[in-house]
C-alpha cells in the first residue's frame, strides 16, 4: 500500500514539475534551443559538424563512414558525423527540415534536393559558399549543378552528382512487336526521337500483356522533375527565367498543347495512370521515360534492354533533358561556417566526387571524375547516353524560392489531368487550361506574398 | 422429416460457404503480401490473373535477408521497445487511475474533466504536429527519449475505456472494501486493479500497436541511426534506392509479426477486453 | 463517531483521492495536447511560412477570411464528411454481420473470428501500401483488376477516378476495420439473455422478428459505443489518402487533416494551416460534445 502510493506521489511530482517546465518555457517563446545536431557547442578548439542528408544505397552508407573516419583523424579540430535520414516519400524530408527551421534545429551542413536550393536560399536557410568554390573550382562542373546550385547571382550549394532521364526500351519484346531497334538505336543526343515518333512506338508496342510507354514517375516530385523537357522543347518552360512568373508560362498555349501530348498517350492507353514502381523491370511496359538510376536496377532484368535520348518536341526539335541531384549547402545554424567550407572543398575533391559517384550510381557532376577508373562505366554505353545529355543539353528545374509549392501543385495538376483522360479516355484541352491555370495562379500567390516587392 | 434435414443440411452448407468466402475475402491480401515477400522482384506481377499469385513457386528468403542486412533489426527493435514499454507503463497507470476516479468519485471538476477528454479524443495527431514539436524545442527535449514518451502517456481514448469498465465495477464491491478499512486509493489498488486484468491488457494492447506504427513524430523529433525506430527502418524501404515491392513486402512482413505474436499469446485477453471495453454504451 | 462524520469523513477521502488520480493525466492532456492547440490558435493570426521564422507578420483575421473563401477547405470537409457519413454505417452493420456469422459455436468458428479479425493485426500505413497495389488499374500489375478481367469486366481506375478514389478507400478502410468492431458485437450479443429468444420462439417469431425485436433493442449501449468510437477515427482520416491518392485527383481524397499537413508542411503557409486546424477543432471538438451528450443518456 505504501509502496503504491509512493509510486503514484512520484508520478504526479513528476507530472507536475512537467507542467511548470512548459509554462515557464512556453511564455518565453523564441528562446533559442540549442541545436539538434550538437555541432556548435565547440568543446576547446574542436568544431562539431553535422550533416543531413537522406539515407541511400548501402554502398554510399560504407562510403561514408569509410571517407569520414579519414577525414576525422586528419582533421582532429573539425569533427564530423553524418546522419542519414530515413523518409517515407518525396516530401517528407523537406518536412523535417521545415520543422527543424522553426526552431533552430538545423544540423551545420544540409542536403538539399537541387530545385528546392533557391527555396531555402531566399529564406536564409543556407548562407553562400562563393569564398569556398572560385570560378576555376567550378568549371570543372557541369553547367547545370553550377545553375542550379547558385541563386541571385550566388553559390549556396555544391552536387557532387547528377541525374538524367532518358528513354529505356525492352529490345526482345521491340522485336516481337516488329520494331526497326537499328533505327531505335540510331538517334542522336542532336537528333533524338520526335514525340510523333514516340508516340507511334507506344502505339504499336501496345498489347493486352504491355502498355507501350511509362510516362508517370511518382505522384511528386518526379512529374515536374522527368517532364520539364517536354515543355522546353515546345517552346515554354514552367516559368519565367527569373522565376518570378507562372501566367503565359505552364498555362501557356505551348504548355497545354505538351500537357495534352503527355495526357493522349494515357487517354489512348499507350500509358498506364498510375503504374506500378518497377513496371518496366516487370515486363509490363515497352518503354519507359526514366532515371539514370535505373541502370543499376535494370540488372536484375531478364530481358534485354537499351536506352536512347529524351523525345524532343516535332515543333521545334530542340533537344532537351532533366538535370539535378541533392547538394550539400551550410545551414543558418552553422556555428563555424569556414570550418564545414574547408569540409565541403575537401568532399568535392576530384578523387572524391569519382568514389562517391560510382558508390551511388549516378553521373558525376565534375568533368574531370570521368577519367578516374571508377567511373569506367560510364564511358560506355547506356551510361554514355546520360553524360551526353548532361554535358549538352541538360537545363535545371526552375530557380524559384517558391518551388515547393510550384511543385506540389503541378504534380498534382498533373494528376487530375492524366486521371481525367484516362476515366474518359479522351483528351479535354480544356480541362487541362483550368488546371494549369490554377496552378500559375496559387504559383503567383505564394511568390508574390512572400518575396514579392 | 427428410425434407427438414435437408433443408438443415442445406443451411449449414450455405452457413461454412459464407464464412469460407468472407474468410477468403478478408485474409487474402494478407496472404497475397506474405506471398510477395517470398518472391523475386520480376515475379511479383508475373500470373496475377492465375491463382499461383497467392503461392510463390519458388519460395526464396532472399527478400528477408536483405531485409535483415539493410536494418539493424536488433538496435531498431531495442529502440522501439525501450520507448514504447516506457509509455505503456506510464499509459496503464496514469489513465487507469484517472478513469476510475471518473467513474466511481463524485468531486468537483468531474463534469469538466470528462468533457475534456471527449473533446480531445478527437484531435488529430497529424494537425497538431509542428505546434508540438515547438513545445518540444522549447523544452529542450528534441532527440531525446522524452520526446518520444512524455507527451503520449495521457491518452483519453484509454481514460474513456478504463471509465466505461469501471462503471460497471458493483458499487457493493467498494463499499465492501471501504467497511474492512480500505482507503479510496488502497481499494482501487488492493480490490479494482486485480479483476480488471482484460481492460488493462486491452489498453495495452491497442496502445502498444498504435505505437508500433508511430512514423511521422519519431521521423520529426529523432535524428540518428542509433535512434532508429521500426517503422523509420521499414519507411526507407519506399525510398531508399533499390526500391523494390518485394523487399518492402519483406519489411512489412517482418514489422508486423510481433504484433502477430503477440495476438497468438494475449488472444484470450484480447477478445475479452476489447468485447469488455464496449458492453457498456 | 456518529454515521455522518463516517460519511463525511469518507466523502473528504474520496475528494483527495480524487485528485491524485486525476490530476497527473489532466496535467500531461494539457501540457501536450491543449498547449499544441492553444500554440494553433495563436499561430492562426499571423502570416508565417515555415521556412521564415523570423518574418511572422500579424495579421488579424485575414487566414481566417481566406478560409471562408477557400474551395479547396470546403471540398476537404465535404470529403471527410462523406467518408464518415459513409464509412460508419458500413463498417458497423458489416461488423454486425460479422458478429452474427460467428456468434454461435460451431466446428473453426475461432479461425473464422480470427480471419475477420486479421486485418488488425496490420498498420494502417502497411494496408494502404498493400492495397494501392491491389488497387491497381493494369490488369497485369492489379490482383483485383486482372480477377475483373477474368470474369470479362474491364478495368476500373480505382484510384485514379475521382469518382470512384474515395469510394475504394472506404471499402478498404471498412475491410480494416470491421474486425475490431465485430469482436464488441459478439461480447454485446453474448450478453443477451437466452431466455429472451426462446421467448420469442414460443410466441411464433420469425429469425428476422427475432432479430429486430430482441437483437437489436439488446444492443442498443454497444452500437452507440461503436458508431462513437467508428466516427472519431473517420473524422482523423489522414494515412489513406496519405499513402494511397495524395488527396486526388481532383481533390477526391483530400480530407481536412491531409489538408492542414500540406498546406502546413509542403507549402510551408504554417499561419494559414494553423488556420484552417482550429476551425476543424471547433467542428469536431463540438460534434463530439454533442456524440457524448446523446450516447451518456442511458
Amino acid at each position: 500500500m505504501k509502496k503504491n502510493l509512493a509510486s503514484l506521489a512520484l508520478v504526479s511530482a513528476m507530472a507536475l514539475s512537467l507542467v511548470a517546465c512548459g509554462g515557464n518555457s512556453g511564455s518565453s517563446s523564441g528562446g533559442a534551443a540549442p541545436a539538434s545536431g550538437g555541432g556548435n557547442d565547440a568543446s576547446g578548439d574542436v568544431t562539431n559538424l553535422t550533416i543531413w542528408q537522406p539515407s541511400d544505397k548501402e554502398t554510399i552508407e560504407n562510403w561514408w563512414i569509410e571517407k569520414l573516419d579519414a577525414w576525422n583523424s586528419e582533421h582532429p579540430e573539425i569533427q564530423v558525423h553524418r546522419e542519414a535520414i530515413d523518409r517515407s516519400d518525396s516530401y517528407a524530408y523537406d518536412n523535417k527540415v521545415a520543422t527543424a527551421v522553426t526552431s533552430n534545429d538545423l544540423p551545420d551542413i544540409l542536403f538539399v534536393d537541387g530545385p528546392q536550393v533557391s527555396y531555402y536560399a531566399a529564406n536564409g536557410i543556407i548562407v553562400p559558399l562563393d569564398s569556398y568554390f572560385s570560378a576555376d573550382d567550378l568549371s570543372d562542373f557541369v553547367d547545370s549543378t553550377v545553375a542550379e546550385c547558385t541563386y541571385d547571382g550566388k553559390l549556396y550549394a555544391i552536387s557532387a552528382t547528377e541525374s538524367s532521364v532518358a528513354l529505356y526500351y525492352n529490345k526482345g519484346y521491340m522485336e516481337e512487336c516488329g520494331v526497326d531497334i537499328a533505327k531505335l538505336e540510331s538517334y542522336t543526343a542532336d537528333a533524338p526521337m520526335t514525340w510523333s515518333e514516340f508516340e507511334a512506338l507506344a502505339k504499336q508496342c501496345t498489347t493486352d500483356k504491355y502498355v507501350g510507354a511509362h510516362i508517370v514517375m511518382d505522384h511528386g516530385e518526379g512529374l515536374p522533375y522527368a517532364l520539364e523537357p517536354m515543355y522546353i522543347s515546345n517552346g515554354k518552360d514552367y516559368l519565367s527565367e527569373d522565376g518570378s512568373k507562372a501566367q503565359g508560362y505552364v498555362n501557356s498555349s505551348e504548355a497545354v498543347e505538351t500537357t495534352a501530348f503527355l495526357a493522349s498517350l494515357i487517354a489512348n492507353g499507350y500509358a498506364n495512370v498510375d503504374p506500378i514502381t518497377d513496371e518496366f523491370l516487370n515486363g509490363a511496359c515497352a518503354t519507359e521515360i526514366q532515371g539514370s538510376w535505373d541502370v543499376s536496377v535494370l540488372e536484375a532484368a531478364d530481358f534485354e534492354w537499351g536506352v536512347t535520348y529524351y523525345p524532343v518536341s516535332d515543333k521545334t526539335k530542340k533537344p532537351v533533358s532533366p538535370c539535378g541531384d541533392w547538394a550539400a549547402a551550410v545551414t543558418m545554424n552553422c556555428g563555424n561556417v569556414d570550418a564545414a567550407g574547408e569540409f565541403l572543398q575537401w568532399l568535392m575533391s576530384k578523387e572524391n566526387v569519382a568514389s562517391y559517384a560510382a558508390a551511388i550510381a549516378k553521373p558525376a557532376s565534375r568533368s574531370s571524375a570521368y577519367d578516374d577508373p571508377l567511373m569506367a562505366d560510364y564511358k560506355e554505353y547506356p551510361l554514355t547516353v546520360f553524360v551526353n545529355q548532361l554535358e549538352n543539353n541538360a537545363v535545371p528545374r526552375p530557380r524559384t524560392p517558391s518551388y515547393a509549392t510550384f511543385s506540389t501543385d503541378y504534380a498534382e495538376a498533373m494528376t487530375n489531368i492524366f486521371s481525367e483522360a484516362a476515366s474518359n479516355g479522351t483528351v479535354d484541352e480544356a480541362f487541362i487550361q483550368t488546371q494549369l491555370d490554377n496552378v500559375a495562379a496559387s504559383f503567383e500567390e505564394d511568390y508574390n506574398t512572400y518575396y514579392g516587392q | 422429416m427428410k425434407s427438414k434435414k435437408a433443408s438443415a443440411f442445406l443451411t449449414k452448407f450455405l452457413f461454412y460457404f459464407g464464412n469460407i468466402v468472407i474468410g477468403i475475402i478478408f485474409v487474402s491480401p494478407l496472404v497475397w503480401m506474405i506471398s510477395a515477400s517470398f518472391k523475386p522482384e520480376s515475379r511479383i506481377f508475373a500470373n496475377m490473373n492465375s491463382l499461383s499469385t497467392f503461392f510463390p513457386v519458388e519460395p526464396s528468403l532472399n527478400n528477408y535477408f536483405e531485409v535483415f542486412r539493410r536494418i539493424d533489426m536488433a538496435n531498431v527493435f531495442k529502440n522501439t521497445l525501450l520507448y514504447i514499454g516506457l509509455i505503456l507503463i506510464l499509459d496503464l497507470l496514469i489513465n487507469s487511475i484517472c478513469g476510475y476516479a471518473l467513474a466511481k468519485f463524485r468531486f468537483r471538476g468531474r463534469g469538466a474533466i470528462l468533457s475534456l477528454v471527449v473533446a480531445l479524443m478527437v484531435m488529430p495527431m497529424e494537425a497538431i504536429l509542428l505546434p508540438l514539436y515547438i513545445e518540444m524545442s522549447q523544452l529542450g527535449w528534441v532527440n531525446t527519449l522524452q520526446a518520444l514518451v512524455v507527451p503520449f502517456i495521457a491518452k483519453c481514448f484509454s481514460i474513456y475505456m478504463f471509465q466505461n469498465f469501471f462503471h460497471d465495477i458493483p458499487n457493493d464491491l467498494l463499499e465492501a472494501a471501504s467497511i474492512d478499512g480500505c482507503s479510496p486509493v488502497g481499494t482501487f489498488f488492493k480490490v479494482v486493479m486485480p479483476i480488471s486484468k482484460t481492460v488493462y491488457a486491452t489498453v495495452f494492447i491497442l496502445d502498444f500497436v498504435a505505437h508500433w506504427n508511430d512514423f511521422m513524430w519519431p521521423f520529426l523529433v529523432m535524428t540518428g541511426a542509433d535512434k532508429r525506430t521500426i517503422q523509420l527502418a521499414v519507411q526507407s524501404f519506399f525510398s531508399t534506392s533499390p526500391v523494390h515491392y518485394s523487399a518492402i513486402m519483406a519489411a512489412l512482413v517482418v514489422s508486423a509479426l510481433p504484433m502477430i505474436v503477440m495476438f497468438i499469446f494475449m488472444q484470450k485477453y484480447y477478445v475479452e477486453g476489447i468485447a469488455s471495453s464496449g458492453i457498456k454504451g | 463517531m456518529s454515521n455522518t462524520t463516517v460519511l463525511s469523513a469518507r466523502k473528504r477521502n474520496e475528494r483527495v483521492a480524487a485528485y491524485i488520480f486525476t490530476i497527473p493525466a489532466v496535467v500531461l492532456l494539457i501540457a501536450f495536447l491543449v498547449v499544441p492547440v492553444i500554440y494553433t490558435v495563436y499561430y492562426s493570426v499571423f502570416q508565417y511560412q515555415v521556412m521564415r521564422p523570423k518574418d511572422i507578420t500579424f495579421i488579424g483575421l485575414n487566414n481566417y477570411a481566406r478560409l471562408f473563401g477557400d474551395a479547396d477547405f470546403y471540398q476537404a470537409l465535404k470529403n471527410t464528411i462523406y467518408f464518415t457519413v459513409i464509412v460508419v454505417p458500413t463498417q458497423c452493420v458489416l461488423a454486425l454481420a460479422l458478429a452474427l456469422l460467428v456468434s454461435k459455436r460451431f466446428r473453426g468458428v475461432s479461425v473464422f473470428r480470427t480471419m475477420y479479425f486479421s486485418p488488425q493485426l496490420t498498420s494502417m500505413v502497411v494496408i494502404s501500401v498493400l492495397w494501392t497495389v491491389l488497387y491497381n488499374s493494369n490488369p497485369n500489375t492489379g490482383l483485383i483488376n486482372s480477377m475483373l478481367a477474368g470474369i470479362g469486366m474491364k478495368p476500373i481506375n480505382f484510384l485514379s477516378n475521382p469518382k470512384t478514389a474515395m469510394n475504394a478507400i472506404i471499402f478498404m478502410s471498412a475491410w480494416q476495420g470491421a474486425g475490431y468492431q465485430m469482436m464488441i458485437f459478439l461480447a454485446g450479443l453474448q450478453g443477451i439473455p437466452g431466455e429472451q429468444y426462446e421467448a420469442g420462439s414460443i410466441d411464433g417469431a420469425n429469425r428476422v422478428q427475432q432479430f429486430l425485436y430482441i437483437t437489436l433493442p439488446n444492443l442498443r449501449g454497444t452500437i452507440k459505443y461503436v458508431i462513437m468510437i467508428t466516427m472519431i477515427q473517420a473524422m482523423k482520416l489522414f494515412t489513406q489518402p496519405y499513402v494511397m491518392t495524395q488527396g486526388g485527383p481532383q481533390n477526391a481524397t483530400k480530407t481536412v487533416v491531409y489538408y492542414i499537413y500540406t498546406q502546413g508542411f509542403q507549402k510551408g503557409n504554417f499561419g494559414y494551416a494553423c488556420s484552417v486546424a482550429a476551425v476543424f477543432f471547433v467542428i469536431v471538438v463540438a460534434m463530439s460534445l454533442i456524440m457524448q451528450k446523446l450516447t451518456a443518456d442511458d
